[in-house]
């Protein structure tokens, strides 16, 4: 009984599985009747052929299958609800993502977009619901995380009865590029800047033709040439290496050398404006295009000053030569009279009026000293008598350096000697200064030291270093001429000499 | 409804033959992928094979006309022929859904 009732379920399963066999073979063959396959497989001794039911052969269908996947670019279809259709080996390889898996997917599984402007979204919208398709660029963020900067060609897909049936994209990935173009971008702007703010002169010149194609503010404002004008020039027209040989050496040593440099050429602006320059060309290329490159500075202060500095080393130099006969001089007169002591007192007070007056003119720059300053620095040693019993009195005057040499040593023998015999050897003598500009047909200058109060004075027996420091001395520093009186009430001294022999130029003009 | 609970475990693998980007084609992918997401969510997985590409994969599954859907698990295996567009008769078909009524016939 229970062997019957097995075979009777064994042959109730069997009937199942041939209804569901027919069943099959007449769901098959309704659905080609009623037109909803695209092909048909035929198994042959070569394996499977395909025949689509579209007028396509399967090699057809294959053929392009084929070269849609060798193109580089991804392609993606997608149906009205935006799953995916179709894409090619590319898009797999670009979204990480395989066909199998992606099929029949929506297209945000695989991708996200990121607009790069918040208006383009809406364009890209418009554009295809107007023309039907739309170009551009976005970032397709992965499903990664990964973002791609791509270039896209979307166009709509329409079905033979014109309605719209999904899109095709055609998408490139441009994330080196756009990345190289940022770097490129970074690099313009940072050496635009330095090129545009540099405080040198920069030109740029065709290898080829010699002639400008490029230059910065500063050339155009060094040379008082508009840009636009300076375009096209060759250098000698705008004033630099206008001697033909050498500016053909120059570009000569340049091809030889790919960079040549001059520490100082003339350069002659438009307006007439002498300059002197340094110039380093550097030859090199643009896009295969060779280029010079030259940067022009303006060394004409720095060479001003140079020359300044020369000047000025050989007049301390003169100087110091004149300074050292001096205390030669004065040496060779203070020993002279005395013992070894007081000429050893002597010597170090007339070098320190020496370098007293020497202080004056390194302040200067060996221009010149104030006669108010000179005698200052001379009566350093009665500083607190100044104003009591010594009184200066005279305009601003400025003394040239010789004068100011001269009259200082004078002014110090005057004021030695007023201490030790003079108005300032007792509590009531007063001294003064006094100096005056006489503005006659032959100008002069005219320097007195009056003493009054102090004990009576008579002439020397003997002429002492002081007597030709002021007599003599004084006399040959500003080629004038010195008087000295012995009076009751004390000794006048007045030393007066030619203007221009006296007082610095700009003393005499102002 | 018991029979959708009792299935409610169940892992699904289905394998769609597909001819390129065909008009069935493409809607029988778009279609099963729709149906699988709405009723099978994280229970399934779709091969979706190209046999313009391959034709060497029609032969073992026997498949004479494409697109063909086969439900290979849970067994007994299913053959699905056409565009996937009758939601109904698919939803039957993999037992995702009783039928109203005893004359319906599903492949």
């Amino acid at each position: 009984m229970h062997k019957h009732l097995s075979s009777r379920s064994a042959l109730l399963d069997e009937n199942a599985a041939l209804h569901a066999q027919l069943d099959e073979a007449a769901e098959t063959l309704r659905a080609i009747r009623s037109g909803e396959v695209d092909a048909l497989v035929v198994q042959s001794s070569r394996g499977p052929q395909i025949y689509t039911l579209q007028g396509q052969d399967a090699e057809t269908n294959r053929f392009r299958g084929e070269m849609l996947a060798q193109v580089s670019d991804a392609i993606i279809a997608v149906d009205g609800d935006e799953r995916i259709t179709y894409l090619n080996a590319a898009a797999e390889r670009l979204y990480g993502f395989d066909g199998p898996r992606a099929l029949g997917r929506t297209l945000t599984t695989i991708f996200k977009s990121r607009w790069l402007h918040p208006q383009d979204e809406a364009a890209a919208r418009t554009a295809l619901q107007e023309r039907g398709e739309w170009r551009g660029e976005n970032v397709h963020v992965r499903h990664d995380g990964h973002e791609l900067n791509v270039e896209s060609s979307i166009t709509v897909l329409r079905g033979i009865d014109g309605l719209p049936t999904g899109q095709l994209a055609v998408i490139r990935d441009v994330t080196e590029r756009k990345q190289n173009e940022d770097r490129v971008l970074v690099s313009e702007i940072r050496y635009r800047r330095l090129f545009e703010a540099a405080h040198d002169g920069v030109l740029v010149l065709d290898a080829g033709t010699h002639r400008i194609i490029d230059a910065n503010p500063f050339m155009t404002q060094m040379l008082g040439y508009p840009r636009d004008q300076l375009i096209g020039k060759e250098l000698f027209e705008i004033g630099l290496l206008r001697d033909d040989a050498a500016s053909q050496e120059m570009f000569r040593n340049l091809e030889r050398a790919e960079q040549v440099r001059y520490e100082s050429l003339p350069l002659e602006s438009p307006g007439g404006r002498h300059q002197t320059v340094e110039v380093v060309a550097n030859l090199y290329e643009e896009n295969g295009r060779p280029v010079i490159q030259c940067n022009i500075r303006d060394i004409t202060e720095r060479r001003r000053s140079e020359e300044h500095v020369k000047l000025l080393m050989a007049e301390v130099n003169h100087r110091a030569k004149n300074l050292l006969a001096v205390v030669q001089a004065v040496a060779y007169q203070t020993a002279k009279h005395g013992d070894p002591a007081t000429f050893a007192d002597r010597l170090s007070e007339r070098i320190g009026g020496l370098a007293a007056g020497q202080d004056l003119l390194v302040k200067s720059e060996w221009k010149g000293v104030e006669v108010c300053e000179l005698v200052e620095a001379q009566l350093a040693h009665f500083k607190e008598l100044i104003g009591r019993r010594v009184v200066l009195d005279g305009p601003p005057a400025q003394l040239t350096p010789q004068a100011a040499q001269g009259i200082g040593m004078a002014l110090h023998e005057l004021a030695t000697n007023a201490v030790k015999y003079g108005a300032l050897s007792n509590g009531e003598g007063r001294v003064r200064i006094v100096w005056k500009i006489i503005a006659d047909s032959t100008p002069a200058f005219s320097i007195s030291w009056l003493e009054d109060g102090g004990p009576k004075v008579a002439a020397p027996g003997r002429k002492g270093f002081g007597q030709i420091v002021i007599g003599r001395m004084a006399e040959a520093a500003v080629q004038g001429v010195a008087a000295i009186t012995y009076g009751e009430s004390g000794l006048s001294w007045n030393l007066s000499a030619p203007l221009e022999d006296t007082l610095t130029v700009i003393q005499v003009a102002a | 409804m018991v029979a959708a609970a009792a299935h409610a475990a169940t892992r699904y693998v289905l394998r769609l033959y597909v001819t390129g980007s065909t008009p069935h084609s493409t809607r029988a992918i778009s279609n099963i992928r729709k149906i699988c997401e709405e009723h099978l969510d994280g229970r399934y997985d779709l091969e979706v094979i190209d046999i313009s590409q391959y034709p060497s994969l029609a032969k073992g599954e026997q498949i004479i006309a494409a697109p063909t859907l086969i439900r290979k698990l849970p067994l007994p295996l299913r053959r699905f022929i056409g565009d996937m567009s009758q939601t109904q008769r698919i939803l039957l078909g993999l037992d995702l859904r009783k039928a109203e009524s005893s004359s319906a016939k599903l492949p």
